[in-house]
């Protein structure tokens, strides 16, 4: 699959973890998407335990989904001000993964995302989502620090 | 140790510790508190205590059964019963296969090849005929197969093996007495009863602050585990067939389903977890490494030669079929289960014990790893399934999309 030729930003995709990270990555999303009349998605990925074991996987993602739910009602509020056309999701999976699958269904021009700062260790065992999606997607990627 | 308070802070601080360990790391609490137990155990034995974290001291031994028991409940719990009504014949068949297959081929290999007598042949057989339904569902989910047919088929047979597994270990190392007999009858008797009774007796006397449901849901697993213990079963086969018939009703109550997990992850699934940790015996495992290697191959070859030509059977697509694969990962729940089980009835020695629970973490684990070493993006792989139909999002309440 090939890069599409770029014709703008028209749809800024935004991942949210719902972190200080996160958070930031998403004022400037907004602000940006304010700028350029550019629509909005914000993608919230839970990821499961591994290897997922049943009563705490089911935990999991009940409480994710609550948890994503309600940082979205005031951020909805912040775009309806901004006149923002704005989508939300939230999928379950590996965070790097969905974002460069939801990226290409959506046809994204730019990818919004937060760097986190992992220890060593962690990157070896787990490697870093920003880097992932960096190598992976077919569009530009902003990673706000 | 006598100190009971010291001993319970030792416990529950490895528990903590554990529980931080698996935020750093994400992988589930449980696998984190296994191998917490371990290696506690092994430091603890050498350095501190020549008992290590006495987990066989009774009180522990109680908590420890406790969150197997609920556990295996709430697993039991999340089973569908709409989607098993309309696929319990092909669940039926791919479930059956999935848990003979290893059931029947790790029993062999392990009597034939590593000459294990014959009743921890059966044990280990049992161990690692297990699925993980959470893996299979997070998987699903994940790829938007959970609304396909295939999907639905997939998860309910996954539930079906699992049921062959826990049967398997209540009936085969048990004598078959009058004692069976009385307890299959009231089992049968009590299944039928439970879905018409628990929701009116909930609906009249429920929701209340007393919890009189936790109390209730405890009163039920604890009166038929005694009984199955009291025929020479084990009591996570009433528990988890309790989960399953009462899954349709109380499985949907999700405030009480949350208040169980509260319970179950707060307080008794770190002593079960660290406890089946600590049994597990290093030294033997670097042994015989080779030993290890035997099970795991022998556990994924039999998953993969029962389970394929079952869902050939039915016609799905051979490319949706890379992900029956997942069908080969154990559930470290039922898998520690049935090894503690025979550790505890001295089917199994404790180095085959260590061997049988080596097996289920490698096979839970060994995937996960693979696929985070050699990550790239599922749906850019070229056998991404195109013929079923998928559905992105996880289903929620609140609509996705506003202006």
């Amino acid at each position: 699959m090939g890069s599409p030729a770029f014709v703008g930003i028209q749809r800024i995709l935004v991942a949210f973890d719902a972190s200080p990270h996160a958070e930031h990555a998403l004022d400037v999303a907004l602000s940006m998407a304010g700028d350029m009349k550019a629509k909005l998605f914000v993608l919230a990925v839970i990821r499961p335990p591994e290897p997922a074991e049943s009563a705490e996987f089911h935990a999991v993602l009940e409480d994710g989904q609550e948890r994503y739910e309600k940082c979205f009602v005031p951020l909805r509020e912040r775009a309806k001000q901004k006149e923002i056309e704005l989508e939300t999701d939230i999928v379950l999976g590996h965070p790097a993964e969905q974002i460069i699958h939801k990226a290409d269904t959506i046809q994204a021009s730019l990818i919004v995302m937060g760097k986190r700062s992992h220890t060593i260790l962690h990157r070896w065992m787990l490697g870093s989502n920003s880097e992932r999606v960096l190598r992976y997607a077919h569009c530009p990627v902003m990673i706000v620090h | 140790m006598a100190n009971t308070w010291a001993l319970c802070a030792l416990w529950v601080g490895l528990a903590l510790a554990a529980t931080l360990l698996a935020i750093w790391f994400k992988i589930s609490t449980a696998l984190s508190e296994i191998v917490v137990g371990t290696v506690a155990q092994l430091v603890i034995g050498v350095f501190l205590a020549q008992g290590g974290l006495a987990g066989n001291t009774q009180w522990i031994t109680f908590l420890a059964g406790t969150g197997a028991i609920v556990l295996t409940f709430l697993a039991g719990a999340e089973l569908d019963p709409v989607i098993f009504k309309t696929k319990w014949r092909e669940a039926s068949i791919i479930g059956l296969a999935g848990f003979f297959g290893p059931f029947l081929g790790c029993t062999a290999i392990a009597h034939y090849v590593l000459h294990w007598a014959i009743m921890p042949s059966w044990l280990c057989g049992v161990a690692l005929s297990t699925t993980s339904v959470a893996v299979v569902y997070a998987v699903m989910l994940e790829l938007g197969f959970n609304v396909t047919e295939y999907g639905k088929a997939i998860l309910a047979a996954c539930f079906i093996n699992d049921l062959g597994t826990v049967i398997a270990l209540g009936l085969i190392f048990s004598p078959f007495t009058v004692k069976t007999l009385i307890f299959v009858v009231v089992s049968v008797v009590v299944f039928a009863v439970l879905p018409f009774l628990t929701p009116r007796f909930f609906k009249k006397y429920g929701g209340r602050v007393s919890e009189l449901e936790a109390k209730y849901i405890l009163f039920l697993l604890f009166a038929m585990g005694g009984l199955a213990v009291w025929a020479g079963s084990e009591a996570v086969l009433p528990a988890y067939m309790i989960g399953m018939v009462l899954a349709g009703t109380v499985g949907k109550d999700h405030s009480l389903i949350r208040r169980l997990r509260t319970l179950t992850f707060g307080l008794l699934t770190p002593f079960y977890f660290i406890r089946a940790g600590s049994f597990v015996s290093v030294p033997a495992l670097m042994a015989a490494p080779v030993t290890l290697l035997v099970l795991f191959g022998a556990k994924t070859l039999t998953k993969a030669v029962s389970v394929y030509p079952a869902v050939r059977m039915h016609k799905y697509d051979g490319k949706a079929g890379a992900y029956y694969t997942l069908m080969m990962s154990t559930g470290l729940t039922f898998g520690t289960i049935s090894a503690l089980f025979g550790l505890n009835h001295q089917i199994i020695t404790q180095a085959q014990y260590s061997y049988i629970v080596g097996t289920v973490i490698a096979s839970a684990v060994i995937p996960t790893i693979i696929a985070n070493s050699f990550f790239l993006p599922r749906h850019l792989l070229p056998q991404t399934v195109k013929n079923v139909k998928t559905e992105q999002s996880i289903q929620r309440p609140v609509p996705a999309e506003e202006g």
